[in-house]
């Protein structure tokens, strides 16, 4: 089977000839890997590691010409070091210091997609990419409107000033709609999976109350997750931490995979989501990025590998991958076992 | 009185700022004394948001709400603790470790320690050891308590805690850890003297160190 054909197989509740294997990781950590393997680019590694990675479509940014180290949203970045890599970290918003709707609509010009050039879509996907899922469009709304208010003024907004909420999250959705729609239009029938994030689940329990989830958020998370269905993409849905609580809803308004599995947080045991949710979504992440993979032996991540696919990966409904980005701070030793194992212990049908 | 605390109290809950504010102001008015406020309406509604919390019917944006009007309430009786010589229950120096500007959980886990008693002083994020051991070294200060969201910075944790050794002032201060990728075992590993996976329990947690 390719890649491709390997995800299609276990979207489709059938059985792949092995556990497919995703791979996220910052720039940094990804050059560890291929610097450590001796690969010279990322695709390399990949078909070195035998991951079944996915392709990312996009468009161009060609609207106004943007000021330094600030996004179309007017967000304004400063890199961080953290000791080994830099992160952009948003360090203020457009939106602090507004009280009501009418005062955003009087003073903020938000972004079209007629700010992007969508017609180099097609030609991202040449070459032996072709063999991979592709991966385009989605949404993830709160985390600009987090940083467009401020975080903290954001969580409080969903108390305080709902109206503000729901004026801006229908603003960004509708972009995200109409830009997801018009890379599907590039690539008619060609787009396998779009991304459905947005993040309510902490360590221990929900950011949210299942409550404010369901008001403001599933209704425009389901005309996404639609639109994906009606252009034959599979909806992905990513939450960090523990998320239990709100996973019949995520199924009911028609996800088809679950993201990350941070099978340490409670709630988020591997076997009882299986058996609760298996028949249902597929289950893509599960080796644990806060200690396993930074930390770790590698008899520890190979162990854990193989408990992985052991535990999900019966009867197929399950991609391995790691909890979210690979950080730098993970050996390449670690990152090389869990793709290696993935291999040896992955052919388990 | 026990009526008027029980609104400020019920109002802290609510995460109503205005009425804590309109409230402490008539409890000053009216002679209750300002250590009653702080501890029968204050520090007891926050305890309340801090066990509904656990419970999980609060979340994330009512123990802020919370917290903020809290926070308000405080704001006008402090001038009046100090009139009258009342005690923190303890001090904080709070800080996300360097390279790191994550600071909701932070924040939540001063507003929780401030709301148990505490008096909490907020170096904010990105925070060099040395400005720690600085605020060790300056005295009057019971706890340093340490945040990190990425697995990148945990390790600066670790670097606290050596310049605080170095400095010859970890004997003079517990220290805390917190942060979604942190664990107990961590914690133990780099030799700090607690940890709490979240604001409401490191807030139990501060207050079992110093009493």
């Amino acid at each position: 089977m390719t890649p491709k054909e390997r995800w299609l197989a276990v979207l489709a509740g059938q059985t792949p000839d092995r556990v497919p294997m995703d791979y996220w990781g910052t720039p940094e950590a990804t050059r560890k890997v291929r610097a450590y393997l001796g690969c010279r680019t990322r695709w390399d590694m990949i078909e070195r590691l035998r991951i079944d990675a996915v392709v990312g479509v996009g468009p161009e940014y060609v609207g106004p010409k943007l000021p330094r180290l600030t996004d179309m949203y007017g967000r304004r970045y400063k890199n961080v070091d953290y000791g080994g890599g830099k992160y952009l970290e948003c360090i203020s918003g457009p939106l602090e210091g507004y009280h009501s709707v009418d005062e955003i609509e009087a003073n903020y010009t938000w972004p079209s997609v007629d700010w992007f050039d969508y017609s180099g879509i097609p030609g991202q996907i040449r070459g032996r990419k072709r063999n991979y899922p592709i991966r385009g469009g989605g949404s993830e709304p709160f985390l600009i409107y987090a940083e467009l208010r401020g975080r903290e003024q954001s969580y409080i907004d969903l108390v305080e000033h709902p109206d503000i909420v729901h004026y801006c999250l229908d603003k960004l959705f509708d972009f995200c709609y109409e830009n997801t729609l018009r890379i599907y239009e590039q690539i008619p029938d060609q787009v396998n999976l779009s991304y459905v994030a947005e993040d309510f689940g902490g360590q221990e329990s929900l950011l949210f109350s299942p409550a404010v989830i369901r008001e403001f958020f599933l209704p425009r998370m389901k005309r996404m997750v639609d639109l994906a269905h009606q252009a034959g993409a599979y909806a992905f849905f990513h939450s960090d931490g523990a998320i239990r609580r709100i996973i019949p809803d995520m199924i009911g308004i028609g996800v088809d995979i679950l993201n990350p599995i941070q099978w340490r947080s409670p709630g988020m045991d591997r076997s009882g989501l299986k058996k609760d949710f298996g028949d249902k979504v597929v289950l893509h992440g599960g080796v644990d990025n806060q200690y396993t993979l930074p930390f770790g032996t590698v008899d520890e991540v190979r162990a854990e590998v193989r408990e992985n696919i052991e535990i999900m990966g019966q009867g197929g409904g399950y991609v391995l991958a790691p909890c979210h980005n690979i950080q730098a701070v993970s050996p390449p030793e670690n990152v090389v076992a869990m793709y290696e194992a993935g291999w040896e212990y992955g052919r388990i049908y | 009185m026990d009526d008027i605390l029980t609104a400020i109290r019920t109002a802290v809950i609510q995460g109503n700022a205005g009425e804590v504010e309109s409230q402490v102001k008539a409890a000053l008015e009216g002679g209750i004394a300002p250590k009653a406020i702080l501890d029968q309406a204050l520090i007891d509604g926050m305890r309340e948001v801090g066990a509904k919390f656990e419970e999980g019917e609060f979340f994330v944006p009512e123990m802020l709400v919370a917290a903020r009007a809290m926070k308000g309430g405080l704001t006008l009786l402090r001038p009046r603790l100090i009139e009258e010589a009342v005690e923190p229950l303890g001090r904080v120096v709070i800080g996300t470790v360097r390279g790191d500007m994550h600071d909701i959980g932070k924040n939540l886990v001063g507003m929780m320690m401030e709301g148990a008693g505490f008096e909490v002083k907020d170096l904010g994020v990105n925070v060099a050891p040395e400005q720690f051991v600085e605020a060790a070294k300056a005295g009057d200060v019971d706890i340093i308590a340490l945040s990190a969201l990425l697995t990148t910075t945990m390790p600066n944790m670790a670097e606290v805690i050596k310049k605080l050794d170095d400095a010859g002032a970890r004997d003079k201060v517990k220290v805390l850890v917190g942060g979604a990728p942190v664990t107990e075992s961590f914690a133990q590993r780099i030799g700090a003297d607690g940890f709490a996976p979240d604001a409401s329990q490191a807030a139990t947690l501060a207050k079992s160190l110093v009493v």
